[in-house]
């Protein structure tokens, strides 16, 4: 029978499950409609600030509060759409500039977004990615990487 | 081709960038079975010693999968393949690798789902090797791995072109035994008729 595949460690009290690993900003998870309205109106908010031509705001505005536990999937997956187009249309001269503004928490955010971005090759330009992603190595160093691998807020 | 190259660099300095980040490793006991000590990339055994994976895409062929833990961790390679005959010979290579495993030290047994090589690199490697010597010799196998599949296509091309010669000019050889061999020639629509011509005329030449 399948007794032997039961996970029978799960009834221990002691067991962390991997929603325990992380708290979330507002005590709890956003509802994931509420999560998606608020990067709908963020899109609005970047997309304007692209046609005005303030890439750097535009930047920051994306990376802004990005959602994050685990039933927000469509909210994510909009708000690495809005993150991607942003660093589309950047100029691959103007990349180490706007990163090295940027502060040690954004860094980080962009490079969850970078490494999100390169996980679905069919969908954005890796070969941008890469660009930034060496960019941004280079002004945040390794650290900025194994921040990535262990923070829990995966986006 | 320059473009090539252009986005090879940045993507094996990702991948070099990345495997510094992620190669730090400590040994770490199983918190659930007592005296295990397993890699817990591969055991998952509890949920806060495995870390995010990373994935690094140079484009949907190519792709670079590294799935970090505590005492451990495993990389798995998308190699390039173009068309049929190179995903032949990626195959046929990674398995006479894979087969061999314990010679590599690192080399993993099965590659993951969706990739063709795989290397688990636990703390004890890092114990008895360099750190940036074992980086290098990842990004170094990327390299390679590429250059050794086109020269094996290559390679094996001009074998082909070799046997698929001398085994035709055996038949022409057939040919001219059998009485008739005009009309057997115009059915070997895929021979070079201006070759066998000239070989025939040779041949004739030769005996008169």
């Amino acid at each position: 029978m399948s007794y032997r595949s039961t996970d029978v460690d799960i009834l221990d009290e002691d067991q962390l499950f991997q929603h325990e690993l992380f708290t979330f900003a507002g005590g709890s998870e956003l509802e994931p409609d509420v999560a998606l309205k608020n990067v709908q109106a963020k899109g609005v908010d970047v997309r304007n600030f692209l046609t005005r031509g303030n890439t750097e705001k535009a930047l920051t505005t994306a990376i802004e509060n990005p959602p994050y536990g685990s039933n927000t999937t469509d909210a994510k997956d909009q708000n690495t759409k809005i993150v991607m187009e942003v660093l589309n249309s950047l100029k691959a001269t103007d990349v180490s500039s706007i990163v090295k503004n940027l502060t040690l928490d954004q860094q980080d955010i962009l490079m969850k977004y970078i490494y999100r971005g390169m996980a679905s090759p069919e969908l954005y330009n890796s070969a941008v990615l890469l660009n930034w992603h060496e960019k941004l190595t280079e002004v945040a160093g390794v650290g900025c990487i194994v921040r990535v691998t262990t923070d829990r807020r995966t986006v | 081709m320059p473009f090539v190259s252009n986005t090879l660099r940045p993507y094996l300095a990702a991948v070099r960038s990345t495997l510094t980040a992620v190669l730090c490793l400590e040994n770490f006991s199983s918190q659930v079975v007592e005296r295990h000590n397993k890699p817990e990339v591969e055991a998952r055994s509890s949920p806060e010693i495995v870390l995010n994976p990373l994935t690094i895409s140079r484009n949907e062929n190519e792709k670079v999968l590294i799935e970090p833990s505590v005492n451990s961790i495993r990389i798995s390679i998308k190699i390039k393949q173009a068309d049929e005959i190179e995903g032949i010979l990626c195959h046929k290579f990674t398995r006479f690798m894979m087969l061999r495993a314990e010679n590599f030290i690192i080399l993993r047994r099965k590659p993951i789902n969706g990739y063709d090589i795989s290397f688990l690199i636990t703390n004890f490697h890092m114990e008895q090797m360099y750190k940036h010597k074992l980086v290098d010799f990842i990004i170094q196998f990327m390299e390679e791995v590429d250059k050794e599949i086109s020269e094996m296509k290559l390679s094996l091309n001009a074998r082909a072109r070799i046997v698929a010669e001398s085994y035709l000019s055996q038949l022409t050889q057939t040919c001219e035994l059998i009485p008739g061999h005009k009309r057997n020639f115009s059915n070997f629509n895929f021979l070079n008729k201006s070759k066998v011509l000239s070989y025939r005329n040779f041949r004739i030449s030769e005996q008169g």
